[in-house]
């Protein structure tokens, strides 16, 4: 039987013609947070050929006199999904994409929109230049067919800090440094709702190779708390009215910070800072050991640089 | 690659000798390697006191951490030797202790491709003692042009040795770090460049308490970690590059 099996497998093999893989699609769906503001809420995964990168937030706000979009997504055809779906929600024209800093999974969706729509800070515009091309290839190969048609798109228009008005919605514009040197956050003053983009994760690891520091982070944590927010969209993880994504982030980046300065100080070396432990009131932390190495990859060896003396020829 | 194709080819084709035991990651340069660092004539043992902590993945190819812990390990060390299966010169280090044995050794590595990373230490009894890890990698790591050669400033800060030591419960901890671009040879145009030999001694008797061989699998500026158990010594680094250049260092003892 098994054989005969194998043998009817051959054939169809043969046989068969060159089958196209499965249509890919994104299957978004948006939630209604605030009067005309919409989230797509990604899984806080990795970046995989399950996912497709859908591992990220993104949102837009019909203001009455146009669409502000904030961030693109991971792909090509994510951007594409991400567009059809803001034309069934209304009539009005996307007037702003704005991208908040260089990552993939945040702004490789730009292809789908009007270039003359798409506005970025511009030290993120710069790092975009500068490292979208390696990105790219490590979506290709983390995402494979997801990816298929992406390009990286720098956007044309620089975003400057400051107010931004459309439509019925005043938008403050803020560029921080903390997630990678460059990270725009927008609050809608209007509606409250603080988009606070990867400044914060919640329930997610935050990822850090870009990192200028995590106390600057933490620093400019503690400004963005003091915002008159009512609604805090993370970057990645779940959407909350309260002060929570705050709370665990100021404590998760405090712990990271701990333990990469005591253990540089007990003299630990790279692999046993990755091995330690994760706290148990991080166990809601999604991807926490996974971050662990990366970061320790990337921000441990200044700290251990700091905790070593110059010695003298 | 082609290269690396034929070895694999030859590896598997070799006939195991008595008491080597099957390798439990299936890696197809096993035989090859083992023979190639352990002979062929020493029983090798799989050994899970010799405890090799590398990542899961590399995050850079060019800096992969590694840490052989011996803290469990309870016979004498004669010799130590550490490869990465999959990598054109596979080879890390060779280390020979002096009386006291370091119980933890760690330092950075590159990879080329997903490998296995074994370690093996030599007993008294002529039994090499082996231990192994894998690590997953988009890889590179071996082929990357350095950081430090890429950067105009590098030849200032050559040399540069960073230090400390650190108590334990039992015995001190040395760490250090020397700035040295550890060029593979393996980039176009760029010839081999690196740190062949690092010996610590005991700076009362000028002992060594270790001695290492380096090559191409190291990771450019090195940061090399050794944990000596039962002993406090004042140590005094020295270390020596392939193009004669020489490094030494009081690492002090503990403080
Ligand atoms: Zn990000």
């Amino acid at each position: 039987m098994i054989r005969r099996a194998a043998i009817v497998m051959l054939c169809w093999l043969v046989g068969a013609p060159v089958v196209s893989a499965p249509e890919l699609a994104y299957n978004l769906e948006a939630r209604e947070i605030a009067k005309g503001t919409w989230v797509i809420e990604g899984s806080t995964g990795n970046f995989s050929r399950d996912n497709g990168g859908n591992i990220v937030n993104v949102a837009f706000v019909i203001t009455g006199d146009g669409v502000v979009v904030i961030d693109s997504g991971p792909s090509r055809l994510y951007g594409e999904a991400l567009r059809r779906l803001i034309e069934s929600k209304t009539s009005e024209p996307i007037t702003h994409v704005l991208i908040t800093h260089h990552h993939p999974d945040h702004a490789f969706g730009s292809q789908a929109f009007d270039p003359d729509t798409l506005y970025m800070l511009d030290g993120a515009r710069e790092m975009l230049e500068e490292e979208g091309d390696g990105f790219s290839d490590n979506m290709y190969r983390l995402v494979g067919d997801w990816m298929r048609g992406t390009e990286v798109v720098v956007p044309a228009n620089t975003l400057e800090p400051g107010i931004l008005d459309v439509g019925d919605h005043r938008f403050q514009l803020l560029e921080l440094t903390g997630h990678t040197g460059s990270d725009l956050v927008v609050l809608d003053e209007t509606t409250g709702v603080l988009f606070a983009s990867d400044m914060v994760f919640y329930n997610r690891a935050l990822t850090t190779p870009q990192s200028p520091g995590l106390m600057i982070w933490a620093g400019e944590l503690a400004r963005l708390e003091e915002l008159p927010y009512r609604i805090v969209v993370p970057g990645h993880g779940p959407i909350v009215s309260d002060d929570s994504a705050f709370r665990q982030m100021a404590d998760y980046l405090g712990w990271l910070y701990q333990t990469l300065t005591a253990s540089a100080s007990r003299g630990l070396s790279a692999s046993e800072v990755m091995q330690q432990p994760i706290p148990h009131r991080f166990d809601a932390v999604e991807g926490a050991e996974y971050e662990l190495i990366r970061t320790t990859t990337h921000l441990y060896p200044k700290y251990e640089s700091s905790a070593l003396v110059l010695l003298p020829e | 690659m082609t290269r690396l194709a034929i070895i694999a080819l030859l590896a598997t084709s070799l006939p195991a000798w008595a008491g080597l035991p099957t390798d439990p990651y299936g890696s197809p340069m096993w035989e090859y390697n083992v023979e190639r660092y352990l002979g062929n004539v020493a029983p090798v043992v799989l050994d899970e006191q010799v405890q090799v902590k590398v990542p899961p993945f590399a995050e850079n190819s060019s800096q992969v951490p590694l840490t052989v812990d011996l803290s469990n390990y309870p016979l004498p060390i004669r010799e130590m030797v550490a490869w990465v299966d999959l990598n054109p010169i596979p080879h890390l280090f060779s280390l020979t202790p002096g009386p006291a044995p370091a119980t933890l050794v760690s330092m950075n590595f590159r990879v080329q491709q997903a490998t296995t990373v074994r370690v093996a230490v030599l007993d008294d009894d002529g039994v090499w003692h082996l231990g192994s890890a894998f690590v997953d990698a988009a890889g590179g790591g071996c082929t990357a042009p350095s950081m430090t050669a890429a950067n105009p400033d590098w030849e200032q800060n050559f040399g540069t040795i960073r230090g400390g030591a650190f108590s334990r419960v039992d015995g001190v901890r040395f760490k250090f770090s020397v700035m040295h671009p550890m060029d593979s040879g393996m980039v176009d145009g760029v010839p081999l460049f690196h740190i062949e030999h690092v010996v610590l001694r005991d700076s009362a008797s000028s002992d060594p308490l270790l001695t290492m061989n380096l090559s191409e699998s190291a990771a450019e500026n090195p940061m090399l970690v050794f944990e000596f158990g039962h002993q406090t010594p004042d140590a005094v680094l020295w270390m020596r590059d392939n193009n004669g250049n020489e490094f030494e260092r009081k690492l002090g003892g503990q403080p």
